[in-house]
């Protein structure tokens, strides 16, 4: 017992960085969307206690956290996998995308016994996710092409292109931009009826766990992090950088895909055109708050679904609106980007040369940091 | 038909020849500023909130380069000064953008998705003497609002002030050897941060023709990814001013046509839309093909791009 409080002083020493960063962002972010609210003529306190109530309070608004809370869980860890391992994955969203459109084709126009279907349909998902993922990571790698770059533009054209099938290609009769809806047999099946909350939240769960015994007990995942600290290293430590560095976007890509297989299935039973309000790029937010650890992911997650689900009640009592959590989102992700925040990071005195050392950042060779890099 | 096609273009790109010549600027100093749709959408809502308040379009456009300049002032710190990666910061500030004016758009102009109002002044059409009676000329390059021809003069100004003035100098001086730029005594951070807050200048100056020129309202991500667009297109004509202006017309040209085909049906318009994103994405593999040919493709591992 006794030596429980020394663990944690000892891991707090350890992970001091790990923790102060996300709770002084949260803590900027909460104290700059305070003053908006303020201005806008809401009291901040109330606006505040109004969205965890709304998130939290009682088990029909959990319910909708938790199912706002799932595809961040996906899309979060996909990014935070990818970033573990050195590579700038913003191309979650496009991903995402592929995923639902291939579980929504393979849900409705294969017919399979119910298990299997639900698995096909995952499967093809995670498939989908994984193949526009390579795209960018094989030109990353082989080509040295900005994977950044890249995937924000495939983002926009998987939108298009996802667009086409739906409301063109195989588009289903009637008004709505849609595939016809999935067979039963491919639903995840839902079990309250107070959101669509489905089966979907345990793959999430499930996927967090397994993540997290790959990065903490497998080789391989000790690889993948090496690779994000410093991929030079990697090389001379005898890994063969490229191929792992594909190897990272696959994965990072199925878990996208999966997460859209899992709003297909479960919660909409059909491909709908634009269902993603931008999920990928919470998942940004949601990965950077986590230091890129699968649990991290979990509670993050469960932050920004109870933060959204709360502001939709918010809307309808006050005339602060949804786009409140997209702001907090953003000053989250602008102050964790920041490497000179922590609290042991600002070195007083420093030499006047190195505060204006010149950022590595450079149009021809766009950036060595990586995302596991920097912030460490 | 194809007048009119050509007059819905010079409408269409001028949006993104604003925004691909601020760009272009911070291109010049080594920065690929993602973060020109997030300007823009901060212009677009001051102009338009200034302007049906004030009642004037000098105050509109004025408060939109003045936003404009804040929020690439807010970009310029963290990325020069508190060293964040430049794409993070600049989806943030995308994502701060979209949120802020969607969230002061209900709480200040007290609507949800659209503003529009009769308290909105609108530009004049401009009569140019000479071409106004010039037959082609007159259905085409005649006719548009002043905004419209500041966005084509500035090509040329933007150009100048790079290629034949001591400032354009430096900067490229930054954006292509910063190192030895700083050992020359260039003051880089500045030079950064000036070709930033240009860059907000000239992308608010877009938002603000965006909402009071191009239509007369607010809409929720009114800017539509033309940051993004403006961006491939100076990504793609490597920052140069004029040949950015080229591609971003010939991008807008791609948009008139989509909206043409709209209303006669035909070729999915969402193919036709993803033509800016497959341009950039041609121009990055071929600038990746071009440097590992340059370093030796297996001559050594480069990892760090």
């Amino acid at each position: 017992m006794s030596a429980e409080p020394r663990l944690l002083s000892r891991w707090l020493r350890a992970n001091w960085q790990g923790v102060s960063r996300p709770v002084l962002a949260l803590a900027a972010a909460f104290l700059a969307g305070g003053l908006l609210v303020w201005a806008l003529g809401s009291n901040p306190f109330t606006t505040y206690a109004q969205l965890l109530r709304g998130g939290l309070d009682g088990w029909p608004n959990i319910a909708v956290t938790l199912q706002a809370t799932t595809p961040l869980v996906f899309t979060g860890l996909a990014v935070a996998f990818a970033f573990r391992g050195g590579l700038w994955n913003i191309g979650v969203e496009g991903q995402m995308l592929f995923g639902a459109l291939a579980a929504g084709i393979v849900g409705y126009a294969v017919h399979l016994p119910a298990p299997l279907h639900v698995i096909a349909s995952l499967a093809a998902a995670a498939i989908a996710g994984s193949l526009w993922a390579a795209i960018p990571g094989l030109l990353r790698a082989y080509l040295n092409v900005n994977e950044l770059v890249l995937s924000i533009m495939l983002n926009s054209i998987a939108l298009y292109l996802t667009s086409f099938v739906a409301s063109r290609l195989l588009k289903a009769p009637g008004p709505t931009n849609k595939l016809p809806d999935i067979l039963p047999t491919a639903q995840l099946g839902q079990f309250t009826m107070y959101s669509q909350l489905n089966a979907g939240f345990f793959i999430a769960i499930a996927l967090v766990i397994i993540v997290l015994a790959f990065n903490t007990l497998t080789r391989r995942g000790f690889e993948f992090k090496m690779l994000g600290l410093s991929p030079r290293f990697a090389h001379y430590g005898g890994l063969r950088v490229r191929s792992s560095m594909v190897q990272v976007m696959l994965i990072s890509g199925a878990i996208a895909g999966l997460g859209g297989a899992e709003q297909t299935l479960g919660v909409y039973r059909a491909y709908f055109d634009g269902f993603s309000p931008g999920y990928g790029f919470d998942g940004i937010a949601v990965a950077m708050l986590s230091n890129n650890h699968p649990l991290g992911v979990l509670a993050s997650a469960f932050l920004f679904g109870a933060l959204n689900s709360g502001s939709s009640v918010l809307q309808m009592t006050t005339n602060v609106t949804k786009d409140l959590v997209k702001v907090l989102q953003a000053i989250v992700i602008l102050m964790l980007a920041a490497q000179y925040f922590g609290l042991f990071r600002f070195r007083l005195g420093r030499p006047r040369s190195a505060a204006a050392a010149p950022e590595l950042t450079q149009v021809s060779e766009l950036s060595q940091v990586t995302p596991a890099n920097e912030g460490s | 038909m194809l007048l009119g096609l050509i007059f819905a273009t010079i409408r269409i790109s001028t949006p993104l020849i604003f925004a691909a010549l601020g760009g272009l600027l911070t291109f010049q100093a080594g920065m690929l500023n993602i973060a020109l749709d997030g300007f823009m959408l901060i212009g677009a809502f001051t102009a338009i909130w200034i302007a049906s308040v004030t009642g004037s379009l000098a105050l509109g456009i004025l408060a939109a380069a003045f936003a404009g300049t804040l929020t690439a002032l807010l970009f310029g710190l963290f990325n020069l000064k508190l060293k964040a990666h430049i794409f993070i910061a600049g989806i943030a500030v995308n994502l701060l953008a979209s949120g802020l004016t969607a969230l002061l758009l209900k709480g200040i102009l007290n609507q949800n998705g659209v503003f529009s109002s009769s308290s909105i002044p609108t530009f004049p059409r401009i009569d140019i003497p000479g071409i106004s009676s010039i037959p082609i000329l007159r259905e085409t390059v005649n006719g548009h609002t002043l905004l419209v021809y500041v966005a084509f003069l500035l090509i040329p100004v933007v150009s100048y002030a790079l290629y034949h003035t001591k400032w354009g100098l430096r900067v490229r001086s930054v954006g292509e050897a910063e190192d030895a730029a700083l050992t020359a005594g260039v003051p880089v951070f500045w030079l950064k941060l000036q070709t930033m807050l240009l860059s907000g200048v000239l992308c608010g100056i877009g938002g603000a023709y965006l909402s009071l020129g191009y239509v007369s309202l607010f809409s929720r991500d009114m800017t539509n990814d033309r940051g993004l667009i403006a961006m491939a297109a100076l990504f793609f004509a490597r920052g140069d001013p004029a040949r950015t202006a080229v591609v971003a017309v010939l991008f807008g040209a791609a948009q008139a046509v989509t909206v043409q085909l709209q209303q006669s049906a035909g070729i999915a318009p969402q193919l036709i839309q993803t033509i800016p994103y497959l341009v950039t994405v041609v121009a990055l593999i071929l600038v990746g093909i071009q440097t590992s040919r340059a370093f030796g493709a297996h001559r050594g591992e480069r990892f760090d791009v």
